[in-house]
C-alpha cells in the first residue's frame, strides 16, 4: 500500500505511449492535446464540485453572511476565527472530538493488534475465517450503527440495560446520561473499526519476511523478544495507516453521533463537525460555520502528517 | 494447545461482538413491541412482517431506496470512465503540466467533505440543483476523482508495454487502446474501484442530509435517520428500517468480500 504522498513524488519509469506512435516525428496538436482531452472531465468536474466548494469555504470564511443572499455578505477579516476561540462552545467541541480520540484511535488499535499477533505466534489457521465477521461493522453507514446502538442501548426497551438490571445492576442511561455519553460514543466508534484494524494487521505481518522470523530464533529469542524486535517494526506501515485513519474518524466523527445523541444531553457529545452544521444552518452565521470548517480540515492535515512523519522518521 | 484454545475463543468473541447487535436487531424487527421486552433473544410468536411493510410504505422506504440505487449508479458509471480517461493519460503520456495536474486532483484526499459542504449547498442553490439527485450525484463524481485517478494510473501503468505496442501496430487509435486493449487488463482494479465507489456512496450521509431539505430525494441513511426521529419509541419498525439497509449491504459484502477488504484496506488513506 502506498500513500498519495509516494505516488506523487515517484520518478515516472513509465512508457510514453505518444512515443510509440508511427508518426510521433509529426505530432500534430490533436496529438499533443490528447493527453488534455482525456483529463478534461475529470479535472472539471473535480475543480467545479471540489477545489471551487474549497476556496468558498475560505472566502465565506473571513465574512459576515446570514446565507440569504450573495450581497448580504460582509468583510470582516479573521474575525470568524478569533470568534472562535473565545467561544466556549468552540473548545467544548474541540475537546469532545480530543476525548473521542483515544477511543476511535488507540483502543481498536490495541484490540486489533494483539489478536493479530497472537494469531501469528500461535500458527493457528483460519485467521481468515474470523475476518469476514470482524469486517463486517467497518462497511456499514455510520448512521445505521448509530440507529443500531440507540435501540440496544435503550434504557427501556434496550437488551444491554435488560441484563444489567436482571443481574442486579442499576445501569444509567448511556446515550442520554451527561457522564457516560461520550465514553459511549466512543466505545461504538472502537466497536465500528476494531475488525479492520484486525484485518490490515493480519494482512501486514504476512507480509514480513519469514527469514527475519529465523534469524531471531537463531539469536536466541523468545516469542515476546520475537514480536518486539521483528513483528512490531515490520508493522511500522500498518501502524501509521490505522492511526492516521482512525485519527481522521475521530475529527471528522459525525454520523453516528447525529444518529445517537445529536450533540446531547445539552452539548456533551457536539463534535467540531455537529457545532459547524449547526451554527452554519440552523443558526445562520455561514461566516463562522465555515471558519469551523477550515479549522476542522487544517486540524485533520496537520495531525495525520504528523502521524505519518512520526512512523517515517524511524525508517531508515 | 490450551493457549491456542485461548486465542480462538477470544477471536470468536470479537467475531460475536462485531456481529451480535445487527442479528439481535433483524430480530427485533420481527417482534411485536410487547414480544420485544420479554427478552432480547426470545422469538417472536409469529414474524411480523407488518413492521417491514410500514417502513417500505409508510416510512417511505421504498422512495428511498430507489434514490439510493440511482444515485449509485449515477454516480459509479461516470466516475469509473473519467478516472479510467485520467489514469490513462497520466500512465501512458507525457506532457507540460503532468505532475502539477496530478497533485491537483490528488489533493482531494486531504480535504473532508465538512471543508466544502457549506458552499456546497450555496453553490447548488445558485445552480437550481437544491433538493435533487444531481446535487448528490455531481459533487460525489468529484469527490472519487482522486481516488479513482490514482488506481486507475496504477492499473494501467501496469500493463506492459509490448501489448500497447502491438496494438498500436495494428492501427488502433489512443481510444480504442484505452477501452479495447487496457480496460479489459486492467478489470480487477476497474472491480475494486467500483466497490468502493459504491460504499462511499451508498453509506454518504452528510451530503444528502445538507444539500436536500425535501425527504422526496432522500437516500437510504437519512431515512433511517427520519425514521428514527418520527418512531421514537416503535423499536421493531427502525429495526425493518435498518435491516432493509443492514442485508443487502452485507450480501454484497459476503460476495465481494476478498476485493472489499483488499479495496477498503487499500482505499485507507482516502479515510
Amino acid at each position: 500500500m502506498e500513500g498519495p504522498v509516494d505516488q506523487a513524488t515517484r520518478t515516472d519509469s513509465i512508457s510514453d505511449f505518444t512515443a510509440i506512435q508511427p508518426a510521433a516525428s509529426r505530432r500534430s496538436l490533436l496529438t499533443r492535446l490528447e493527453p488534455y482531452l482525456y483529463l478534461l472531465p475529470a479535472v472539471l468536474i473535480f475543480t467545479a464540485f471540489m477545489a471551487l466548494p474549497v476556496i468558498g469555504t475560505i472566502a465565506i470564511s473571513l465574512t459576515d453572511w446570514d446565507g440569504v443572499a450573495l450581497s448580504s455578505a460582509d468583510f470582516v477579516g479573521f474575525d470568524n476565527y478569533v470568534d472562535a476561540f473565545t467561544t466556549a462552545a468552540f473548545w467544548n467541541a474541540l475537546k469532545n472530538n480530543v476525548v473521542l480520540i483515544p477511543f476511535f484511535v488507540l483502543l481498536p488499535a490495541l484490540l486489533g493488534l494483539v489478536p493479530a499477533v497472537l494469531v501469528h505466534q500461535m500458527r493457528l489457521r483460519g485467521a481468515r475465517f474470523f475476518q469476514a465477521g470482524l469486517f463486517l461493522p467497518y462497511i456499514m453507514p455510520g448512521v445505521l450503527i448509530g440507529v443500531v446502538w440507540r435501540w440496544i442501548l435503550n434504557p427501556v426497551f434496550g437488551p444491554v440495560n435488560a441484563s444489567l438490571k436482571a443481574v442486579g445492576f442499576n445501569p444509567p442511561s448511556w446515550l442520554g446520561d451527561f457522564t457516560w455519553a461520550l465514553p459511549t460514543v466512543g466505545l461504538i466508534g472502537a466497536w465500528a473499526v476494531y475488525g479492520f484494524c484486525y484485518v490490515l494487521f493480519v494482512a501486514g505481518i504476512q507480509k514480513i519476511p519469514k527469514e527475519l522470523y529465523e534469524a531471531a530464533r537463531l539469536d536466541g529469542a523468545g516469542l515476546w523478544e520475537e514480536v518486539k524486535v521483528v513483528t512490531l517494526p515490520g508493522l511500522r506501515r500498518e501502524m501509521s495507516v490505522v492511526l492516521s485513519v482512525n485519527l481522521i474518524l475521530a475529527l471528522r466523527a459525525f454520523d453516528v453521533i447525529k444518529a445517537t445523541t445529536d450533540g446531547g444531553p445539552g452539548t456533551e457529545t457536539e463534535v467540531l463537525a455537529l457545532y459547524m452544521i449547526n451554527t452554519a444552518f440552523n443558526a445562520n452565521r455561514v461566516g463562522y460555520g465555515t471558519a469551523i470548517a477550515v479549522l476542522l480540515a487544517i486540524l485533520t492535515l496537520v495531525l495525520s502528517l504528523l502521524v505519518l512523519r512520526l512512523f517515517r522518521e524511524n525508517d531508515d | 494447545m490450551i493457549r491456542r484454545l485461548v486465542v480462538y475463543v477470544l477471536l470468536s468473541i470479537g467475531v460475536v461482538v462485531a456481529v451480535v447487535p445487527f442479528l439481535v436487531t433483524i430480530l427485533a424487527s420481527l417482534k411485536t413491541s410487547v414480544e420485544l421486552v420479554q427478552g432480547v433473544l426470545s422469538l417472536p410468536e409469529e414474524p411480523q412482517w407488518e413492521n417491514y411493510r410500514r417502513a417500505w410504505v409508510d416510512g417511505n422506504f421504498a422512495r428511498f431506496f430507489v434514490n439510493s440505487l440511482l444515485v449509485v449508479f449515477g454516480v459509479l458509471i461516470p466516475s469509473i470512465v473519467f478516472s479510467c480517461m485520467a489514469g490513462y493519460a497520466f500512465a501512458r503520456y507525457r506532457f507540460a503540466a503532468k505532475s502539477t495536474i496530478f497533485i491537483y486532483l490528488l489533493l482531494g484526499l486531504v480535504v473532508p467533505l465538512q471543508a466544502l459542504v457549506i458552499p456546497l449547498f450555496y453553490l447548488m442553490r445558485e445552480i437550481g440543483l437544491l433538493d435533487s439527485l444531481w446535487a448528490l450525484i455531481l459533487p460525489q463524481i468529484a469527490m472519487s476523482m482522486s481516488f479513482g485517478t490514482l488506481l486507475m494510473r496504477e492499473a494501467f501503468s501496469g500493463v506492459p508495454r509490448e501489448i500497447v505496442e502491438a496494438a498500436v501496430l495494428d492501427g488502433a487509435g489512443s481510444w480504442r487502446v484505452l477501452w479495447e486493449v487496457m480496460f479489459p487488463l486492467a478489470r480487477p482494479f476497474v472491480g475494486t474501484l467500483a466497490l468502493m465507489f459504491f460504499i462511499w456512496t451508498w453509506n454518504e450521509f452528510l451530503l444528502p442530509l445538507v444539500v436536500n431539505i425535501d425527504p422526496a430525494y432522500q437516500t437510504l441513511p437519512v431515512g433511517l435517520l427520519y425514521f428514527q426521529q418520527r418512531w421514537t419509541a416503535d423499536i421493531p419498525v427502525i429495526a425493518a428500517g435498518a435491516t432493509i439497509i443492514f442485508i443487502p449491504l452485507t450480501l454484497i459484502f459476503l460476495i465481494f468480500q476478498r476485493q472489499m477488504i483488499e479495496g477498503l484496506t487499500q482505499g485507507a488513506i482516502k479515510g
